[in-house]
């Protein structure tokens, strides 16, 4: 855009001739463009698209992908969730509710259930930067399929109780058993409670079963439905009702 | 050097023909039936590696599932397409919406005809075999006009006068680069043309000249068959499907099939004037060197020659963008057409004065 001393916009003065150096960068450029391509065309390697269900075994998910939201365990069995809610807050659409309790032997707001509706859920990673523990990740794990909307409801907790540091500061194995019990991904507020699913087998797209990755200091496992939770959880369904 | 007998099916026909009828209607079948498959499985071909092809340049794998690496992916398409319902738009003119489709696979039948696959596979040698190519590609126009017209659609009439505009532009400065072969070769008919290319081809025989006429030949073949980046008559983005908007089923495959196939043509007459043809490459003089590249048969080398520049297309297609209306009329009559008569003065000085390799006389 040329500028002229009045402050007006006039246009380019028009430039003749030049019809060989025009041809020439033309086909200059056409070359370049057609260098270019020929380069990802000779190179299987550039190919970008998966073959999904054969590739199933050796598929790997990238960083950045969204999908099933997890709460990572690490070595121990035992998370990092304080159960401060801010998650739930951060969430546009109501996906996360975190269940609470008292702890027994800590007397302290513990995590007893961390509830994630996936039906609902938009993926849109706010629980994940909110977090301020950096507890909560998006997982590759896409395969999600189920024939019953219920079944969309997860419990991401393995257990109910505090955090893992608070946990490791007891050394005592047993005084450590004492205060914390397992969950399960449907127990709690969810229809089916994952039991029957049509088609039978592994529930479509949920998690691993907890026995897989259950706490390594158990030595005597509660049972899933403990009776100290399911008043917690009946509240919990009544609530759901309502909506 | 070994000399090439060209003996065309039409003259085994004509050969057959006085000695008993049914030897000769069973060479004419042979013709008939050569082409009608040669046009359904080249076509089928065509598609399937104009897919892989793109999606290569385009970081994809292409068709994967149907066969192994999707080779009956086009099969599973073609058969899609002949059970489609054939809709005819009611305000149509039936008459001639039926009809075009057929005008612009004739066109491409007829350019087939005449193409010399190898010394012994080509269905007719006409002595003014290059001037009937020129002149039945244009019944392809005549076609998509047609279509275009008889849609009574805006989409498919726009696309059909812009084909109209762009073919015969282009046709200007496609026979201007034929010229220069035929003016090299001395003759119009095919199987000469090739013959006189034992030589060399021309491509390189007639130093710059033959490159030149070849660029600018490919060029105006590309806008004639409406490839990328000339593919104006059908512009998806602007003309929804351009002349074809109101087709489907057979009658779309139809036009879709003689889009292949003309590309196959082009493909099949650059090959055939600049590349040699059938003919293997050979440089004068060189006997060892010539006797070697004819271990290969004709057949295989036109094969190669016409796949290459098929290659050729398709990259064109996967880098170019499209031209837009005016660029494209600037590009013809402002670029190539001085372009190519220049080079056809240059052409006529040359042959005059025998300034190429191996002058023929």
């Amino acid at each position: 855009m040329v500028v002229s001393e009045s402050n007006q916009v006039v246009a380019p003065p028009i430039q003749r001739g030049g019809f060989f150096s025009n041809l020439a960068t033309g086909l200059k450029s056409l070359l370049k463009g057609m260098g270019i391509t020929f380069h990802y065309f000779s190179r299987p390697s550039t190919v970008v698209t998966q073959q999904y269900p054969e590739n199933r075994a050796t598929l790997k998910m990238f960083d950045r992908y969204r999908m099933r939201l997890s709460l990572p365990h690490d070595e121990n069995g035992f998370h990092k969730c304080t159960a401060c809610t801010i998650c739930e807050q951060a969430c546009p659409n109501s996906s996360i509710r975190i269940v609470s309790r008292k702890g027994a032997v800590t007397n302290k707001t513990e995590l007893d259930r961390f509830i994630w509706r996936m039906d609902s859920c938009t993926f849109c990673n706010a629980c994940v930067v909110a977090c301020p523990f950096s507890c909560l990740k998006m997982s590759g794990d896409f395969e999600c399929s189920v024939y019953d909307k219920s079944l969309l409801v997860f419990n991401l907790t393995r257990y109910a109780g505090p955090t893992s540091t608070v946990l490791m500061k007891v050394t005592d194995p047993q005084e450590r058993a004492k205060m914390w019990e397992p969950r399960d991904v449907y127990s709690g507020p969810v229809p089916l409670r994952g039991t029957a699913v049509p088609g039978g087998g592994r529930t479509l797209g949920a998690p691993e079963p907890v026995k897989a990755s259950a706490p390594v200091a158990a030595p005597t496992p509660a049972p899933a439905t403990a009776p100290a939770a399911s008043a917690t959880a009946l509240a919990v369904e009544e609530e759901g009702g309502k909506k | 050097m070994s000399s090439w007998e060209v003996k065309t099916i039409a003259q085994r026909a004509a050969e057959a023909m006085p000695e008993s009828v049914l030897a000769g209607a069973g060479y004419v079948l042979l013709a008939v039936g050569f082409a009608a498959a040669f046009m359904a499985l080249m076509g089928m071909a065509l598609i399937y590696a104009e897919r892989k092809v793109a999606a290569h340049f385009q970081c994809r794998l292409g068709p994967m599932r149907v066969g192994p690496h999707g080779i009956f992916q086009t099969v599973a398409d073609t058969i899609k397409l002949l059970f489609k319902e054939d809709i005819v738009p009611s305000q149509s003119d039936k008459l001639l919406h039926l009809f075009a489709p057929y005008l612009s696979m004739m066109a491409t039948l007829l350019a087939l005809l005449v193409l010399p696959m190898s010394p012994v596979v080509q269905i007719a040698d006409m002595n003014i075999g290059v001037l009937y190519v020129t002149a039945v590609t244009g019944f392809g126009v005549l076609g998509v006009l047609l279509a275009g017209w008889s849609s009574n659609n805006k989409w498919s009439l726009l696309g059909a006068m812009r084909a109209g505009a762009q073919i015969i532009s282009y046709e200007v400065s496609a026979t201007m680069a034929l010229l220069v072969v035929v003016m090299f070769s001395g003759s119009m008919q095919l199987s000469k043309i090739v013959e006189s290319q034992a030589e060399g081809w021309w491509i390189w025989r007639a130093p710059v000249i033959g490159l030149v006429s070849f660029v600018i030949f490919l060029i105006a073949s590309l806008a004639e068959i409406s490839r990328t980046p000339f593919d104006l008559p059908e512009g998806e983005s602007e003309l929804t499907a351009g002349f074809h908007t109101e087709y489907s089923g057979l009658r779309f495959a139809m036009f879709f099939l003689a889009e292949f196939i003309n590309m196959f043509i082009v493909a099949g007459m650059a090959a055939t004037l600049f590349l040699g043809g059938w003919m293997p490459f050979h440089i004068g003089g060189f006997d060892t060197f010539n006797s070697v590249m004819d271990l290969l048969p004709p057949g295989a080398w036109f094969s190669l020659k016409s796949g290459l520049v098929v290659f050729l297309i398709m990259w064109f297609r996967w880098t170019f963008p499209r031209l837009r209306v005016d660029q494209l009329m600037k590009l013809e009559w402002k670029i190539l057409l001085p372009i190519g008569f220049v080079n056809l003065f240059a052409a006529a000085a040359s042959v005059v004065f025998g300034w190429y390799f191996f002058p023929i006389r």
